[in-house]
């Protein structure tokens, strides 16, 4: 057998099994946070309720479209969708139309989205460090908007 | 983590943040004693859903991104060592790491824009790795592994850590991190054979390191 090195099988399945969606109709998960849904639509795809999709990826329903900053997304019948008089928003569809990925456990009911690739344009091209926010170990929300005026190091590491 | 603590300490500068990311699935059980023992003062994170990686497309540790005051990024995806590494004797010995980068960091804070170290916006957007939609649909598929291993799903933890890694091969990161959750461990004989394969077929998991000595 070769030599095991930072090797930590306890730690592979330490937990008992529970259900992700005990009390919740559909988990989100985006941007490093978990996202419970008290309610969705039926049929394909992540139907949430449009009250939510602010919270969700900052999107907001506007008379143009559904809108982020500057870049807006007309809204159609594959973005909003009437269930018996229920209107609700498709955030895969927008996914699509955004060329978000995503992966989707449908049995479990959990969504994974990657980031969206507009909201990562102002690195890729312009090299401006990301929109991102981290929690350090004292419990502290750091942001990197919050870092300018500084010089900052961002170092990856693990015990690995 | 020591080297960290004593390289903030040497700079000793309030306007310096140095944020140090524990990449680890197995969060404050195996990274905080890590950082605990190096006393640190610096920002600790430990980020279990590698967001850190994905956000800079890094795909392998230790990896850093120089941030100057206007949140632009000066330099990115560099094997970020204070000096250079040995392992074994005579011919089997490894070697990793370098010893300029630490000088070239401190030169940087020293001298901020005026530092030869410091790269254009447009040297650093050509250095970002360009990561297809698939690579980018892998961090997803490794978040959402994580949340069935938190609970207690471990086939389904499986199956979606195994999705990451064929979506993003390219990544070190994801390979390491599952190999660490096994008997064989992160530096094993399959993490030897990925590792040949991957050397062998021309990938870099740093970029090629361009600090001339300082």
């Amino acid at each position: 057998m070769a030599e095991a090195f930072m090797a930590y099988p306890e730690l592979r399945s330490p937990f008992e099994p529970k259900a992700i969606n005990a009390d919740s109709s559909a988990t989100i998960l985006y941007q490093g946070r978990t996202i419970k849904l008290s309610s969705r639509g039926d049929g394909d795809g992540l139907l949430i309720d449009p009250i939510d999709l602010q919270s969700i990826n900052g999107f907001e329903i506007k008379p143009e479209g559904v809108c982020y900053e500057d870049l807006c997304v007309p809204l159609d019948d594959s973005l909003m969708i009437t269930q018996a008089g229920q209107k609700w928003f498709s955030l895969t569809a927008l996914a699509e139309l955004l060329g978000q990925p995503f992966v989707v456990d449908e049995e479990a009911g959990v969504w994974s989205f990657a980031e969206i690739p507009a909201k990562r344009e102002n690195m890729m091209v312009n090299a401006m460090a990301p929109d991102l926010e981290l929690t350090d170990r004292q419990g502290k929300v750091v942001r990197m908007a919050d870092l300018k005026g500084k010089k900052a190091l961002i170092v990856t590491w693990s015990s690995w | 983590m020591p080297v960290w603590q004593r390289i903030y300490e040497e700079i000793n500068d309030p306007d310096f943040v140095l944020i140090c990311v524990a990449e680890d699935v197995g969060g404050e059980a195996v990274a905080g004693p890590i950082f605990d023992a190096a006393n640190p003062t610096y920002i600790q994170v430990i980020d279990e859903d590698h967001l850190v990686s994905s956000a800079f497309n890094f795909v392998n540790v230790p990896s850093a991104a120089w941030i100057d005051e206007s949140g632009r990024i000066v330099r990115i995806d560099e094997g970020t060592y204070s000096m250079i590494h040995t392992f074994g004797e005579g011919e089997e010995a490894i070697a990793f790491g370098n010893d300029v980068y630490e000088p070239a960091l401190k030169d940087w804070i020293a001298k901020g824009g005026d530092s030869a170290h410091v790269q254009t916006a447009k040297t650093v957007s050509s250095h970002i790795r360009q990561h297809s939609s698939d690579q980018q649909k892998a961090d997803a598929a490794f978040r959402l592994g994580n949340l069935f291993r938190l609970h207690g799903q471990n086939d389904k933890a499986d199956e979606y850590w195994q999705m990451a890694r064929d979506l993003n091969p390219d990544s070190v990161n994801f390979i390491r991190q599952n190999l660490t959750l096994t008997e064989e461990g992160s530096a094993g004989e399959q993490f030897r054979t990925m590792m040949g394969e991957y050397v062998s077929s021309g990938k870099d998991y740093y970029r090629p390191l361009d600090i001339e000595n300082v």
